[in-house]
């Protein structure tokens, strides 16, 4: 646990991406567009791993202040020993994934309603 | 009194080249067919430009000159166009002949001022001098009253401008009414002679001032008469300031009324433009609201994966704690050896005091410290997946998404239809078009600021009036020199002032009264409603249906707006001085054939030379002859050559 990271970073190539899922106007910040990134790789059963080349953009004090997303992500990922390297690689995945399907003429709409429809 | 015999048209509208219609001496109806775009409208306005060099479109706004010649002409190169009419009036035979054509050395004229129009009269086949030709022209057919001789059956409808007092149109036409009964004739001698008689006051006041005697009353009438003057000559600036104004009003509203549905679009487009900052503004509202509710949209993802992690961890959380407890007791019965099992309430068989002290031993203060951590793990958990269950509302969010996205659909709608509205807009003149409307809006209070201001010099003429008379009672009871005679002229030019004034009221009121009669008996000629028992006028000539049981009909149709103002014209030529012939274009578009065929059947009644301009379906030729028999005195058809050449032929079917 004492190696795991103390900031979180975006892979240039996901940078572009990130940066537009904010100017569509839905998100208020790149970083609640990350978290929900990083929602959607679980939600999608992105297995762990790890995130080569990210650019430090937070310090996980700013994303996780109470470190109840560590706690959560332990939950679902219980094997792992690194939970914010694991957010690290979740955001990355995530935002790979909803610019693919943005580019496909997905919809954020029918992700987040969509699947959300059991709640 | 004015009669046509013929009308000579060269190149006018439609008209190419030299065409003529002759017209039958006799008294009666002479009918001219025609289908729509052939040029009726041209050949009533042919008679108009003969007059007055005038020619009027829809409405009442001149028409440019430059788009009267014919289009076909035009294109060959040959422009301008000519009008001659032959008449008669008063035993006298007349040739007017009006040309419109290009001003020396322009070869391609492009606006009226490329153009001159001049016309020369011929009186018993005298040329008459300018002068004389101008005079006699304004004596035949006034311009003023021309609307009672030649008229578009469409406008007819003004007429029931007529029925209420406030509107320029029913003020005009209550003046031009006036007119064409006389009127002025009286009202410009009652002018005379209160100017004479304000002369002779002012001569009565000089002369009480040159006697010691009635000097002071006489410098007091001398200094009213010069205040008198001074309002009166403010009162004619503001009633001529005030008729211009009107004037300029009634064109502007023409103006506005042309470009109505441009200035509808600009309006619109401006509407548009304000409902989308409004919606823009609420769009961004929502999508901040939106943007702030999506910071934990994330959770809203994660609800099946934190519903199975909590499943499994309170399954891990329970074997643990099973676990631990289990290990509580053991201990607990190690400790309190001979003692009853807490659980059973028996005493325990060394058979489990041996099984117990072998797993107290097996189990090490380590591995129980490890579970406990264990625990506290899970319970940390547990406790951060309730804190994200529920964390984002979907309800709300869609909410919030949809209202953004329903705003932002309403905002493509309108700009869509804005785009669409500034496209056609694209090549109006703005300004222009903006401009009309702020002058119409400042004439509009320029009229109520003389208004106001021809109320108040009236007020004061009224109060100057009543000071002179009492300083010139005073002065009666006093003699001077030349005082007599003086004061026996102004007491004449009293009586005989207001001798005209009473007659201009008597006559106004026999004219009423006359005309109402004339328009009732016109009007039981041509209505189909038996009901109907005549028509009542009102102080502007303004003519209202009255039912059998004497009450007023209070709303009335377009067709009944029609035969009504056709009665008030009957009624009108039957009761003016100066009479003539009718020409009337469409009069029969909103009547139905009952009205049409009385009014054919009563239209020789009204004058004595009528010509209509019809087209078929409108006036069919059969119920024109049948009703009219010997009173048809002729029949031409408008016959289509080209879309842009019409011969006028007699009619032979």
């Amino acid at each position: 646990m004492a190696s795991d990271k103390k900031t979180i970073g975006i892979t240039k190539a996901n940078a572009t991406a990130l940066s537009n899922l904010v100017i569509a106007g839905r998100f208020g910040s790149e970083l609640d567009a990350a978290k929900f990134a990083m929602a959607y790789a679980v939600k999608k059963g992105t297995p762990p791993g790890n995130i080569e080349g990210a650019e430090t953009k937070w310090n996980v004090g700013s994303v996780d202040p109470d470190g109840s997303m560590r706690s959560l992500l332990e939950s679902f990922y219980p094997t792992g020993e690194e939970p914010y390297r694991l957010a690290e690689h979740l955001m990355n995945e995530g935002i790979k994934s909803l610019a693919e399907l943005l580019g496909a003429n997905g919809d954020l709409y029918d992700t987040l309603f969509t699947s959300a429809q059991t709640r | 009194m004015l009669q046509i015999r013929a009308l000579h048209i060269q190149d006018f509208g439609p008209f190419k080249g030299c065409q003529t219609v002759n017209l039958s001496p006799e008294d009666g109806v002479t009918v001219i067919y025609g289908e729509n775009m052939r040029g009726k409208t041209s050949l009533l306005n042919a008679v108009r430009f003969a007059f007055f060099g005038k020619v009027i479109g829809r409405g009442t706004k001149a028409m440019p000159l430059h788009k009267i010649g014919n289009w076909e002409q035009a294109a060959a190169g040959k422009y301008g166009f000519q009008v001659q009419l032959e008449f008669t009036d008063d035993c006298h035979e007349y040739k007017l002949t009006r040309s419109c054509h290009p001003r020396e050395g322009v070869i391609s004229p492009r606006h009226d001022e490329d153009y001159l129009v001049d016309y020369f009269l011929e009186k018993d086949s005298n040329v008459l001098g300018p002068q004389q030709a101008e005079a006699e022209i304004k004596r035949i057919l006034p311009e003023q009253i021309s609307r009672f001789f030649l008229f578009d059956g469409e406008l007819l409808q003004e007429y029931e401008d007529l029925l209420s007092s406030e509107t320029d149109m029913g003020r005009r036409i209550s003046e031009a009414i006036e007119r064409i009964l006389g009127v002025p004739v009286l009202t410009s001698a009652r002018t005379s002679l209160l100017r004479l008689k304000e002369k002779s006051e002012h001569r009565e006041a000089t002369a009480a001032q040159g006697d010691q005697k009635t000097r002071e009353f006489g410098n007091q009438l001398a200094d009213l008469h010069a205040q008198r003057h001074v309002l009166n000559e403010d009162l004619e600036r503001l009633e001529r300031e005030l008729e211009e104004a009107r004037s300029q009003k009634a064109s502007l509203e023409e103006a506005m009324k042309k470009k109505e549905r441009l200035a509808a679009l600009l309006d619109k487009r401006d509407t548009l433009d304000r409902l989308m900052k409004e919606i823009e503004i609420r769009r961004a509202a929502k999508q901040i609201e939106l943007q702030q509710a999506m910071a934990g949209a994330w959770c809203s993802l994660l609800a099946d994966p934190i519903r199975n992690a909590t499943k499994s961890l309170r399954e891990s959380e329970l074997a643990l704690q099973t676990e631990l407890l289990r290990a509580d007791v053991l201990s607990s019965l190690h400790v309190n050896s001979g003692s009853e099992c807490p659980a059973c309430l028996q005493q325990v068989s060394p058979d489990a005091k041996q099984r117990i002290e072998l797993s107290i031993h097996a189990a090490s203060d380590k591995d129980r410290a490890e579970k406990d951590r264990e625990l506290a793990a899970i319970r940390r958990k547990l406790t951060a997946l309730d804190q994200y269950t529920g964390a984002s509302r979907t309800d709300v969010l869609r909410i919030l998404w949809d209202a953004v996205e329903e705003a932002a659909v309403d905002f493509a709608a309108k700009k869509g239809e804005r785009d669409e509205i500034a496209k056609q807009l694209e090549s109006v003149d703005e300004e222009s078009l903006r401009k009309t409307k702020t002058d119409f809006e400042s004439t509009i209070r320029l009229i109520d600021v003389l208004e106001k201001g021809v109320v108040r010099t009236r007020d004061l003429l009224e109060q100057n009036k009543s000071d002179a008379e009492n300083i010139q009672r005073r002065l009666d009871k006093l003699s001077g020199a030349n005082l007599g005679a003086e004061r026996r002229r102004r007491e004449l030019l009293s009586d005989l002032h207001r001798l005209f004034n009473e007659a201009v009221g008597a006559y106004r009121e026999q004219l009423r009264k006359r005309v109402e009669a004339d328009a009732t008996r016109h009007f039981k000629a041509l209505t189909t409603e038996p009901e109907y028992a005549g028509l009542r006028i009102n102080d502007s000539y303004g003519l209202t249906i009255v039912h059998q049981d004497g009450s007023d009909i209070p709303v009335r149709s377009a067709g009944a707006e029609h035969v009504v103002a056709l009665c008030l014209m009957g009624a009108l030529q039957n009761n003016a001085p100066l009479r003539g012939p009718i020409v009337i274009d469409s009069p029969f578009g909103r009547l139905d054939r009952g009205h049409t065929r009385n009014i054919i059947r009563t239209l020789p009644n009204m004058a004595k030379q009528v010509i209509l301009l019809v087209y078929e379906d409108e006036l069919p030729p059969d119920l024109a002859r049948e009703e009219l028999k010997s009173k048809l005195r002729g029949e031409w058809k408008l016959d289509r050559r080209s879309a842009r050449h019409t011969e006028l032929v007699p009619r032979k079917d």
